[in-house]
């Protein structure tokens, strides 16, 4: 059996010693999904300064489409542009930043009133231009 | 928010039901409440893979938040495949998971799943023991698939041999389906894996 054990990454239980229920649990939780929830949490809201200056357009010409709703603009209708040039209406898109601060179709990422969010969302900014920095230069160096 | 969910889930239900996959019959989708927020899905077993000929059950939650958020799928339909749960039905597919986006809708959720039976992802399995199996032992992974298939999604392909093992369990006094889960597990080892259900 010993060969089982390994497959799965576990270890017999050694003379005297139980199982361990509490991981069991946690296993069975898992599979089931229920930590699922726990990791959705949003990012805070875009601040009131972003919100704010967010422009309107005026459309000019039908055909395309609000990927919120699925509702076809038409010609004169207004949508809200976010900075990605992402469109939507001003009723579909409002409700979902007033709860988050990406864009819901390419989850580009605008600025936040939470000071910890906004520290850490930098953070995550400048690890991705290092990379790309570094991508550049290897790029030059052996292109 | 459940509004906008609401009002969502009616216009892409009347685009499932318009789209050309339904008149294949390879997709289906049916409300099971006027709120919109449980559905059923259906896909068939894509062709050329073990899964075809099978009609596969999907339970959908759409949760308050969507389309901002994915809906919850669950295969209802018990099935051997890498990346869904053999146990729970749960799927490991990124667009259910962080890569999902706005714009995409329950008739591109089925359609990705339909794909996901085509092409499985073995090095990011929802199911170990499927995915080892897979990685390890392809042919034997095929006829597991495809016996799953027949006995739980009313796929032709019955395999006699597999049938005729599981009897010999069901005769010890093993449940049905305990006895087709070890014995896909140990690659029909009727040895091994009676020494699993006695142990
Ligand atoms: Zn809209
Ligand atoms: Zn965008």
């Amino acid at each position: 059996m010993a060969d089982y054990f390994e497959e799965m990454g576990w270890q017999p239980l050694a003379e005297g010693q139980a199982p361990n229920h509490y991981l069991h649990f946690a296993r069975l939780l898992r599979d089931f999904n229920i930590f699922d929830g726990l990791s959705e949490k949003l990012p805070p809201p875009v601040s009131k300064k972003v919100l704010e200056s967010i422009p309107t357009i005026t459309l000019e010409q039908d055909g395309k489409q609000c990927t919120i709703c699925l509702k076809e603009y038409c010609k004169g209708d207004t949508a809200k542009q976010l900075p990605c040039k992402h469109l939507f209406h001003n009723t579909c898109i409002l409700p979902w930043l007033t709860k988050t601060n990406s864009c819901p179709l390419c989850r580009q990422e605008m600025e936040t009133d939470d000071e910890d969010y906004e520290a850490f969302r930098k953070e995550k900014m400048r690890a991705k231009q290092r990379e790309s920095d570094i991508e550049n230069l290897h790029n030059s160096m052996f292109s | 928010m459940a509004n906008i969910a609401a009002q969502r889930i009616k216009r892409e239900f009347k685009e499932v039901i318009k789209s050309e996959e339904v008149a294949k019959c390879a997709i289906r989708v049916e409300l099971l409440n006027d709120t919109f927020t449980e559905l059923k899905g259906e896909i068939a077993g894509p062709p050329d893979t073990p899964y075809e000929g099978g009609t596969f059950v999907l339970e959908i939650k759409v949760p308050e938040t969507y389309p901002f958020n994915p809906p919850k799928v669950r295969f209802v339909t018990k099935i051997w495949h890498p990346n869904i749960s053999s146990v729970t039905g749960a799927i490991c597919l990124d667009i259910l998971k962080d890569q999902w986006a706005a714009a995409m809708t329950l008739r591109t959720v089925l359609l990705s799943l339909q794909a996901l039976l085509s092409a499985a992802e073995p090095d990011d399995p929802q199911d170990a023991v499927v995915a080892k199996q897979y990685k390890e032992n392809n042919e034997m992974f095929q006829i597991t698939a495809r016996h799953w298939t027949n006995v739980y999604a009313g796929g032709p392909n019955i395999n006699k041999d597999c049938d005729d093992k599981i009897r010999r369990l069901a005769d010890m006094g093993i449940e049905e389906h305990q006895a087709r889960v070890a014995l896909s597990s140990y690659d029909w080892e009727l040895e091994r894996a009676t020494e699993q259900l006695f142990s």
